[in-house]
């Protein structure tokens, strides 16, 4: 009678370890492999943030969002992240869109003005209009692909 | 004929200069990097930000940051959760700000390439709690470009950092803030 449960008390430490371990040292969210839980210009999610910040933080961070936008400017200035600006309110708001630096030769292949398709994960709203020196506002998306 | 020829090269001259040396006006980036590192003997945290907002005022020395919570990347995805889930609650408080003075602005000459220093002093605002914070920056000038690198340490609970007693010893109460930030001059 004994040895059945401590068979049954070693399975379930084995499995509780099995599942800590995993918990532990899961990945992070592959871009790539996930379905975008929003698809929208960048202008739409622009204004989303700049009309109600709470409100859009709610409905898209952490979330895996596609936008579409008029390519303004690749930023390359940190070699840690490479960063595309998208239009999202003429040129007084952007959608900042960082990438790892295995994706920078497609960064690079980008041609300014036209138009693309880019998924990543929503981090938020960086700039504040109080913080009269930084300019402008960027929604910012990381870990960023390109779909076209 | 001659001082008028004089003065007008003079006005070419200053309204060139004006227009090319970029000791005044503002300079910023919106790529500035940010690592924070909590170090205990039972484990070490690390994460980065590499969009990190900030200009300063060449004149002033007036200083500005902003840097988006969520963009902080751990090492390990549950980390990462834990932090803007648990600790640092950033669907509500998105982002950090910092706004303060170069305290020795005319000391860091950015017509000229070196290094100079200079205290920094401000104020840090996390989760809705403004704390003054103060360091020592190191300017380094180079063809045009400003790198500024300094480092302080913030206390989870000065900012209503709440760390449950199971993980506490996991986390250290000296979190040490680097900040690495090349600046560009702002045209």
């Amino acid at each position: 009678m004994i040895r059945p449960i401590i068979i049954l008390i070693i399975v379930l430490a084995i499995g509780a370890a099995f599942y800590g371990y995993n918990t532990y040292n899961k990945p992070h969210t592959n871009v790539g492999e996930s379905e975008a839980a929003e698809t929208l210009l960048a202008s739409e999610i622009f204004v989303a943030f700049d009309t109600n910040e709470q409100a859009a933080m709610a409905i898209y961070s952490d979330k895996v969002i596609q936008v579409e936008g008029e390519l303004l400017s690749k930023d390359l200035s940190n070699d840690k992240e490479p960063q595309i600006l998208l239009k999202g309110n003429g040129d007084e708001g952007f959608v900042r869109c960082g990438f790892k630096p295995t994706e920078l030769s497609k960064v690079l292949a980008l041609t300014d003005s036209s138009t693309v398709k880019i998924k990543g994960i929503c981090m938020g709203c960086n700039g504040s209009e109080e913080l009269d020196l930084l300019g402008s506002k960027d929604v910012v998306l990381s870990n960023c692909i390109i779909i076209n | 004929m001659n001082k008028i020829i004089i003065l007008f090269a003079a006005i070419v001259t200053l309204g060139f200069m004006a227009f090319t040396n970029h000791s005044g006006g503002v300079y910023k980036t919106n790529t500035g990097n940010i690592n924070f590192f909590s170090h205990t003997a039972v484990e070490d945290i690390t994460a980065d930000n590499h969009k990190v907002k900030t200009a300063f005022d060449a004149e002033t020395g007036k200083l500005q940051f902003s840097v988006l919570i969520k963009d902080f990347e751990f090492p390990k995805a549950l980390m990462q959760e834990h932090f803007n889930e648990n600790y640092m609650e950033s669907t509500t408080y998105p982002k950090s700000t910092f706004t303060g003075t170069i305290d020795k602005m005319s000391a860091v000459n950015l017509a000229k390439d070196g290094t100079y220093k200079s205290p920094i002093t401000g104020k840090l605002t996390m989760k809705d709690v403004t704390k003054d914070v103060s360091t020592m920056a190191t300017f380094v000038v180079k063809g045009g470009i400003v790198n500024a690198k300094a480092t302080f340490t913030v206390n989870p609970t000065d900012y209503h950092i709440v760390i449950p007693k199971t993980v506490a010893a996991k986390i250290s109460n000296e979190i040490k803030v680097s900040v690495d930030a090349d600046y560009t001059h702002a045209h």
